[in-house]
């Protein structure tokens, strides 16, 4: 039938078709971030240099401004004593230091190291040399000074800064390090700082020229090794080599497998650069271990969505099964319905006919109408009641039971029904109880006629027991039935379900026990079941025992 | 409801009335620090008119005021440069006068007629200083006057017509000559020269005669001429040549031999004898200790003194006569105590007549301004050191926030008992003020002076060290909440302070800081052999002593200073290095320190300009708050 094919109807192929996607989508990600790591990768090769040059540079740059500047503290005071000291501190703390000459100048006097420029003298009392070695600092005073080219561009510079600055603000940064200042491959010359006031001293003492004294200051020159500076490799993942190499220095050969990069050294250092370099396969593996957690995080999206599509298929497959529970509950109480129907219609035709009728006939017939009419009633009833118990439309109407009499009135009703039903029943401890006695008929009369009907025919039996446990009502019904499997107990008292077996082939449409939990629940009690399969169930009904 | 609303409102009245009691009035900062409203009083000699110095578009003007009508009359309006404090009387009625320099292209003096009020221009000369050295009652138009025309390194003596602006040089300077000691004439006849440390005092009988040494002295020593008694060549001086606390002596000129001592005190230096002209007497002589002293030498001048201390406005005041008729009867007084920054008063002797004439800040009153109490510690070697503790108004007397205030210049300052806008300030704010007189401190003798020599970064800060660990001693101090605030060789105090004794100070405020030693030396130039000599004995040598030098200059030292501070500098100020303290706070921050650092381009040492003197105290205030009031 072409209904069923629609029930039935599961696109498999959708279900392929999502999960290549699925796939497809997972491998273009994997694919695409592993692209866009190794790019990352290398920009990082390229960029991060900068970061590996500050921290080797970082002393050049504390040495640059602030240890140099202190001789400027010292105000053209310092002597070969304390310049030795001064020496001792640079050699100890920046090791790149090869070699310090220091300058003992005089400005306004005469010796035979002399500069002369806008009248104005600048001399050399004396050079010292201090240099570092075996863990000592060594010094000497050089007797005849070899090269005072140093001093001497030095001095030049110091002469036009007194005689042509402009002392009537304060000297601009790059002014002062024009003139105290010459940076230069390897080398560093520094002479103090000039303040104003010394400027126009100095200019008094170039206009006159007439005091015979004569005013310190002090010149530094530091020699520089570049090779003594220690790389810093702070980025150990990205450049398997860092080495410092001369600025000219460009290896074709033997280079084509490897990344390199270089960065130039500042100030002193200019001729230098740092020079780094990586093997192909350095970078793999940092690109690799990069894009791990990319790929994790990749994998488990897509397993995620997996995961929700499953749910969801899921949860159409409850639902596919809800509808096939509802349909075939449609199709049972057709079936239901016809019987009755189709014997009406033919006592109906029969009555019609055209023979006469007996005594006997008439009777028959009139039985049959009569007994079908009721077997639809009931079916009428008990679908209207369950759907007003589902809507909750009925109310409760208690009364006063006495237990005895109430049980016995069905026991009595199905023994005279069924002859081959063994109905026992015991109550102990309760004789009054207060409910609604149409809603509790119908639970009895739903379990005595399950107890009946799954039930191997010679083993018809029922015990009902009541008891009072606490401060509620229990009624258990035990039957030596066909019981019920483990693997159904949670789906028997569910809408429209029957267990498919020769017991219910007719009259059945898998609401009884459904019923019978609505009303329990309705009377505020609770419906529990244990069975074993061919030894029998115990359905226990627990009502709250008012009074 | 009604009695627990009574109720409540009790409460609140109580809490009102006990926070009223407490609290004491913040006084804004412009309060303490405006430029005072009248100033620089002055007298005619005649007694008819009172001049002085008030603000007008924000400059000084010259104002006169006519005694016999009470009318107050404006002499100048200049709105470019203020009128000069040392503006001066002749004899005949005319007002001397001269501006602020703003440049040193030209200077001009003026002179007004007070019967006309007409400004004439008495002297007008390219790039050179004037100041007046006498004028003179019997030639009333001739002045006496130095001017550095010939030389700007040297003062030459002229005098000056001021009818005909007639200029005529009287005494040119060889050019060593520091200070002239015209008689009541106008001749001179006593000079001191100096070559900045070594003076000499010269004589000569007459103009015609050659000035010969009489005096020598080092630096250690000083005689201070006054003027000549009239007797025989003796003249008046303040000497401590051969003992230890500067006295009032007489000297003979002929041979600089000293006569007499006329008054010396056991407890600190002679620092002032009001001397008078016209009466060629030596009234009295003033001395510090603990509050001002005064040793009156005639009973004219005593008893009019102790007249006026009698009188119940001037109670506890300390009194000075700071100008005075010819005939010596009309006085114009200056009054001051700790609590008040002073007033101005004139006093007619004939009538006992007290008139005031203004206040220097009427926007104080003394009464929500705090006491100046002197105290003295015992240093840790023994030395007996002194100095003032204000303390904020209120009860609490224990467990007090402290700013210490180390004054500047040793061996040539000390902290006295007055009025400081300072000090004031602070203590208004809830700070107990400490100031200490540490040895090198002038005022107290030679030889707690020359204690000093060489102890800058030892003895000296030691004192200051000493001072606080006896305020917390004394439990006044709350050793948590400790500032140091200086000026100068002050600033290098509170640097010294935070540097070696981090555990003392919660921060430090700094003003036109001395941070550097080297630097502190070179200002002696090198041709001043005796001044080189001086610098070296009292601070040290740099090359013997660069060790010491550079272990206590602050400038060496950032690694050192963890604690907070404020820094303010004048970019003018000639002595200081900025490319020096700019190098000294990038240092400190990039350690973290937390440095507020102020460089007012336009300014010198002090700031001159009120808007940024307004600006730093509010950042000191702010500072401090931020600083001293959080919980320990």
């Amino acid at each position: 039938m072409p209904v069923h094919k629609n029930v039935y109807r599961k696109n498999f192929s959708l279900i392929v078709i999502f999960l290549v996607l699925i796939s497809v989508t997972f491998v273009v990600a994997l694919f695409i971030s592993y692209n866009l790591t190794s790019k990352y990768v290398e920009n990082e090769f390229a960029s991060k240099k900068i970061e590996v040059l500050e921290q080797t540079i970082k002393p050049y740059n504390e040495f640059f401004q602030n240890k140099v500047p202190e001789i400027t503290s010292y105000q053209g005071f310092l002597d070969s004593a304390s310049a030795a000291k001064y020496a001792a501190s640079v050699f100890h703390d920046y090791a790149f230091v090869k070699k310090i000459t220091f300058y003992d100048v005089l400005i306004g006097s005469k010796t035979h190291i002399t500069v002369r420029k806008n009248n104005l003298d600048i001399s050399v009392k004396s050079v010292y040399q201090y240099w570092y070695q075996g863990h000592r600092v060594h010094g000497n005073k050089q007797t005849r000074p070899a090269d005072e080219s140093d001093f001497k561009e030095m001095a030049v510079k110091l002469s036009n800064y007194i005689a042509f600055s402009d002392t009537s603000r304060v000297s601009s940064q790059d002014e002062l390090f024009k003139t105290f200042w010459d940076v230069k491959p390897d080398k560093i010359t520094y002479s103090n700082i000039l303040r104003r006031e010394d400027v126009k001293i100095y200019r008094e003492l170039q206009h006159h020229n007439t005091v015979s004294a004569s005013y310190k200051q002090n010149m530094m020159s530091f020699q520089l090794d570049p090779y003594l500076l220690k790389v810093k490799n702070s980025r150990h993942e990205l450049y398997q080599t860092v080495s410092i190499q001369p600025v000219v220095y460009d290896p074709v050969d033997s280079q084509g497998d490897k990344m390199i990069t270089e960065v130039s050294f500042p100030g002193a250092f200019s001729d230098y650069k740092l020079f780094f370099s990586s093997e192909q396969g350095y970078l793999t593996a940092e690109i690799n271990r990069r894009f791990m957690p990319i790929g994790a995080i990749v994998l488990l999206i897509s397993l995620f969505l997996v995961l929700i599509a499953w749910l969801i298929y899921r949860n159409l497959n409850v639902n596919l099964k809800l509808f096939k529970l509802q349909y075939d509950f449609i199709n049972n109480f057709t079936h239901e319905f016809k019987t009755p129907v189709s014997v009406i219609k033919i006592a109906g035709s029969n009555l019609r006919g055209d023979g006469e009728l007996t005594e006997r006939q008439r009777k028959h017939y009139g039985k049959i109408l009569d007994e079908e009419a009721d077997k639809l009633n009931d079916l009428m009833n008990k679908l209207l009641s369950f759907t007003q118990l589902e809507n909750k439309s009925i109310t409760l109407k208690k009364e006063e039971i006495v237990v005895d009499d109430f049980v016995s009135r069905y026991t009595e009703t199905f023994k005279i029904k069924y002859p081959d039903f063994k109905l026992h029943c015991k109550v102990s401890g309760v004789h009054i109880f207060y409910t609604d006695p149409v809603l509790l008929g119908s639970v009895f009369q739903n379990l005595i006629e399950n107890a009946y009907k799954y039930s191997h025919p010679q083993k018809k039996e029922l015990n009902i027991n009541i008891t009072h446990e606490k401060r509620n009502i229990v009624f258990s019904f035990v039957d030596k039935g066909i019981g019920i499997p483990k693997e159904e107990l949670n789906n028997i008292f569910k809408k429209f379900y029957r267990i498919e077996n020769q017991y219910n082939q007719n009259g059945s449409v898998g609401l009884g026990l459904a019923f019978c939990k609505e009303l329990v629940n309705f009377m505020d009690g609770e419906i529990t079941v244990h069975s074993k399969v061919n030894e029998g169930s115990e359905f226990i009904v627990t009502l709250p025992y008012e009074n | 409801m009604l009695g627990r609303l009574r109720y409540l409102l009790l409460i609140a009245f109580i809490i009102t009335l006990c926070s009223c009691k407490n609290k004491v009035r913040q006084i804004p900062i412009i309060d303490f620090f405006k430029t005072p409203e009248k100033s620089f009083y002055k007298i005619s000699p005649d007694g008819k008119y009172v001049s002085y110095l008030k603000p007008y578009k924000d400059k000084q003007n010259l104002f006169i005021q006519s005694l016999a009508d009470g009318k107050e009359r404006m002499a100048t309006s200049f709105d470019d440069s203020s009128v000069r404090g040392d503006y001066f009387w002749t004899f005949n009625n005319q007002l001397v006068f001269s501006q602020d320099i703003i440049d040193f292209d030209t200077f001009k003096m003026y002179a007004i007629d007070v019967s006309t009020f007409k400004i004439r221009i008495i002297l007008s000369q390219e790039k050179v200083r004037v100041s007046l050295v006498n004028r003179n009652k019997q030639q009333p138009d001739l002045i006496t006057i130095k001017m550095n025309k010939r030389d700007p390194g040297n003062f030459d003596i002229y005098r000056l017509n001021i009818k005909t602006g007639e200029l005529t040089p009287y005494l040119i300077n060889p050019g060593n000559i520091t200070e002239w000691f015209p008689d009541a004439d106008g001749k001179i006849r006593l000079v001191r020269a100096s070559d900045g440390v070594n003076e000499t005092i010269l004589y000569r009988p007459n103009d015609n005669a050659p000035f010969k040494t009489i005096i020598e002295n080092n630096f250690k020593n000083s005689v201070r001429p006054i003027a000549f008694t009239g007797v025989k060549n003796y003249f008046y001086a303040l000497s401590n040549v051969n003992r230890d606390k500067t006295a009032l002596v007489e000297i003979n000129a002929e041979d600089g031999k000293e006569q007499k001592t006329i008054f010396s005190c056991s407890k600190a230096d002679v620092l002032y004898v009001d001397y008078s002209k016209n009466r060629r007497r030596v009234e009295f002589a003033a001395w510090e200790e603990a509050k001002p002293r005064k040793h009156f030498l005639t009973p004219d001048i005593e008893s009019l003194y102790h007249n006026l201390e009698q009188r119940p406005q001037l109670k506890g005041n300390e009194i000075r006569v700071i100008d005075r008729d010819s005939t010596e009867n009309k006085f114009i007084l200056n009054t001051y105590t700790d609590r008040n920054p002073g007033s101005y008063y004139l006093y007619e002797k004939n009538t006992n007549k007290l008139t005031k004439l203004g206040d220097i800040n009427s926007g104080l009153v003394p009464d929500e301004l705090c006491t100046m109490q002197p105290i003295a510690f015992k240093a840790r070697d023994g030395l007996l050191i002194s100095g003032y503790l204000t303390l904020p108004l209120g009860n609490k007397r224990t467990n007090l926030p402290v700013v210490v205030i180390p004054h500047d210049d040793p061996w040539r300052s000390r902290d006295s008992w007055g009025y400081d806008e300072r000090v004031q300030f602070l203590a208004n704010r809830g700070y107990a003020v400490f100031q200490v007189n540490y040895r090198g401190s002038n005022g107290y003798g030679k030889s707690f002076r020359s204690a000093g020599f060489k102890q800058v970064g030892g003895k000296i800060q030691n004192d200051i060290t000493d001072g606080v660990h006896w305020l917390i001693d004394q439990k006044i101090a709350n050793p948590k909440k400790i500032a140091i605030f200086g000026g100068g060789f002050g600033g290098f105090s509170a640097l010294y302070g935070v540097s070696f004794h981090p555990e003392l100070y919660k921060c430090a405020v700094v003003q036109y800081g001395l941070i550097n030693f080297f630097t502190y030396i070179k200002d002696a130039p090198p041709f001043l052999k005796p001044y080189l000599k001086m610098i070296y004995e009292m601070v040290g040598n740099p090359e013997t002593d660069a060790d010491q030098l550079r272990a206590i200059s602050p400038v060496f030292h950032t690694d050192k200073i963890k604690v907070p501070l404020i820094i303010f500098q004048g970019a003018k100020d000639q002595r200081a290095n900025i490319s020096e303290l700019n190098q000294f706070v990038r240092e400190l921050r990039k350690r973290n320190v937390d440095v507020k650092y102020f460089l007012k381009p336009n300014e010198r040492a002090f700031f001159r300009s009120e808007h940024n003197r307004m600006e730093m105290y509010t950042e000191i205030e702010k500072f401090l708050d931020d600083n001293m009031r959080v919980k320990p």
